[in-house]
């Protein structure tokens, strides 16, 4: 099992003073404890406009910040937004491939389509186009980081005979990756190849079920490259405190924060009716939009990695059995938690779970010939 | 979190009184149901919304028509326009002005489900490549647009918010969640123009749709069901739903 930490970046408002250089900041310094704790990734979401929810509009500054403050995590893009108003494939290829090598070969790239009209419209995309510049993407990235000269006549982009540079120093390429959030699309995934970037809700159940059907369904893939990335990821919270009293009134404030902010976003198809967005797409992991869980003495939703190192370790095993890869956590929304707290649940958690999923596993880059 | 910043004495002017929560279900078969959507200036967002709601980034302004050819009390078609807002977790449209074009449905859309509905015109046409809806009060045109290049889409592809009407009721005012079920037959996509807009016309000055989303044409039956929930419009829904009985 690999843990990462994912960064959404919300700010809380007012947007007064250096509060966005203040959230910027305290991200760096989780991704460098995490670095040295053994977190296997961390991921940097690119989202456009999205007040309080996340301003993290430059990830790829984000993860070079990281890659120069950290010598062995794993950078992920989680996710770059395959359309064409948002980033030019060529310019996708290009940042990726320089970025790992600055990071000396520890990029993941996630691909995704994005989710919100206030993305989409902002940039003046068309929703009903996503899904195919995000196909087109998926195949043309290999090819436009292939040694050599390349040239590319599709639906998105046209490109006469050029050698795209630099190439990335992960050969062929760096593992790619689709951020799941509609269902159906891990099946894509599958189909094509390409891991798994869960960052939607899914409890124990559902999880089972589309991990099952991704594993089964991609072994008999027509991969977009000449390597396949088979690795299933959910996204989760992280707070971690040996007091499950105080874990569960602290974290979960903090789980139901994010659960507000994303359920306050615009989804497209709540403002634009196609067939290419068949549902809301809630993003929120299980259980961050509240309702409790009358199983849990303190309410904590299953599976949520909120309270004491026992409690985590339990979850993880569950999450473990049904047949994922990796966690990846959210430590912190609209600042809730401080600084100081997130960076002792870091370490808690290191100490005390961390080392119980850890009987072989330096992290790797994940990528099968 | 942004929360809407109107006065509730002000938006209480010209709603209507609901004497209770026990109306419906009302069943209103064969209807054409238009929804235009645009994006409104951040200076409106807050301030065509109650405290108790959330206004959408970017603010949405949705205008909603429902011609009915049938119903308990004639033909009828009633035009609202709404601010998509967010109550607690959950997507609602709060409906800002609206006009309707049958005196008897108005009166009963407004006393025993809270639409805030005057007297007016509300004409819609259809053509095969267009539509063009029209609505008057006080002998004023008020909102005029077209849709343009209809698309085919699958019945499910469009949604519909549940509506939250303010009125008075016996509990004091409250946002009455009136939640419209749409069986749809046959929907489209249009690109909607926008010919025409008064926001006096609807009862509130801030109102600005200036950048046109989308617009969509659907043949529906529309059965408007018995109220489940109300919220106090001045404290957010966490703390101020309630159950209707």
């Amino acid at each position: 099992m690999k843990f990462g930490i994912f960064f959404e970046l919300s700010v809380p408002r007012p947007f007064a003073g250096d509060i966005e250089k203040q959230v910027l900041d305290h991200a760096l310094e989780q991704a460098r404890l995490a670095d040295e704790l053994g977190f296997d990734w961390v991921w940097a979401v690119e989202h456009h406009f999205l007040e309080e929810y996340s301003h993290c509009s430059a990830p790829e500054l984000v993860l070079t910040a990281v890659a120069m403050q950290t010598q062995r995590i794993r950078v992920g893009h989680g996710a770059v937004v395959c359309v064409p108003e948002m980033n030019h494939p060529i310019r996708v290829a290009e940042r990726a491939a320089t970025l790992d090598i600055l990071s000396n070969g520890r990029l993941e790239l996630g691909t995704a389509r994005s989710s919100t009209w206030t993305e989409l419209g902002g940039f003046g995309a068309n929703p009903d186009d996503t899904k195919k510049s995000w196909d087109e993407y998926v195949r043309a990235l290999p090819k436009l980081w292939a040694p050599g000269h390349t040239r590319w006549q599709g639906r998105s982009f046209q490109m006469p005979e050029r050698s795209v540079l630099p190439k990335p120093l992960q050969q062929p390429h760096p593992p790619l990756w689709v951020t799941v959030t509609s269902p159906g699309t891990e099946l894509d995934a599958a189909d094509r190849g390409i891991g798994c970037l869960g960052v939607a809700a899914a409890g124990y159940a559902e999880q089972e079920r589309r991990t099952r059907e991704y594993h089964h369904r991609i072994q008999s893939c027509d991969p977009v490259s000449s390597v396949v990335n088979d690795q299933v990821t959910t996204l989760n919270f992280l707070y971690c405190h040996e007091d499950p009293k105080q874990a569960a009134a602290a974290g979960m404030q903090m789980v139901g924060m994010f659960g507000v902010a994303n359920s306050h976003l615009l989804w497209t198809r709540e403002a634009f009716p196609t067939r290419a967005y068949q549902s809301l797409a809630n993003l929120a992991p299980t259980g961050s939009s509240g309702g409790g869980n009358p199983a849990d003495p303190y309410g904590i939703p299953e599976g949520i990695c909120v309270g004491d190192p026992k409690r985590i370790s339990e979850a993880i095993r569950r999450w473990e059995s049904i047949g994922v890869d990796g966690i990846n956590f959210i430590l912190n929304g609209m600042e809730i938690l401080s600084q100081p707290a997130v960076l002792e649940s870091l370490r808690l958690f290191a100490h005390e779970v961390l080392p119980q999923f850890r009987k072989d596993a330096p992290a790797r880059a994940g990528a099968r010939a | 979190m942004i929360t809407g910043s109107a006065r509730v004495e002000d938006l209480l002017t010209a709603r209507p009184r609901v004497a209770g929560f026990g109306a419906g279900p009302v069943t209103l078969p064969n209807a054409e149901v238009l929804q235009a959507m645009f994006e409104m200036p951040v200076s409106a967002r807050e301030a065509v919304v109650p405290p108790g709601l959330h206004p959408t980034n970017p603010a949405l302004c949705v205008m909603l028509v429902w011609r009915c050819p049938e119903s308990p009390w004639g033909p009828f078609s009633l035009a609202q326009v709404r601010a998509q807002t967010r109550s607690g977790l959950r997507p609602r449209g709060f409906v800002v002005g609206a006009v309707c074009d049958n005196p008897a449905a108005a009166d009963a859309l407004a006393t025993d489900f809270g639409f805030p509905a005057r007297p007016g015109e509300v004409l819609l046409r259809r053509a095969y490549d267009a539509a063009w809806l029209e609505v008057g009060a006080s002998g004023h045109t008020i909102l005029a647009l077209e849709g343009m290049d209809p698309e085919p889409l699958l019945p499910l592809d469009v949604y519909y918010s549940v509506t939250l009407n303010l009125a008075e009721t016996p509990r004091g005012p409250r946002l009455l969640q009136v939640e419209p079920e749409y069986a749809v037959a046959r929907a489209e996509r249009l690109r909607p123009r926008l010919l025409s807009f008064h926001p006096e016309g609807w009862g509130d000055r801030h109102l600005d749709p200036y950048f046109a989303v989308s617009a969509s044409l659907t043949n529906a039956t529309i059965v408007i069901p018995r109220m489940r929930f109300v919220c106090r419009p001045d404290v957010l829904s966490f703390q101020g739903t309630e159950k209707a009985e």
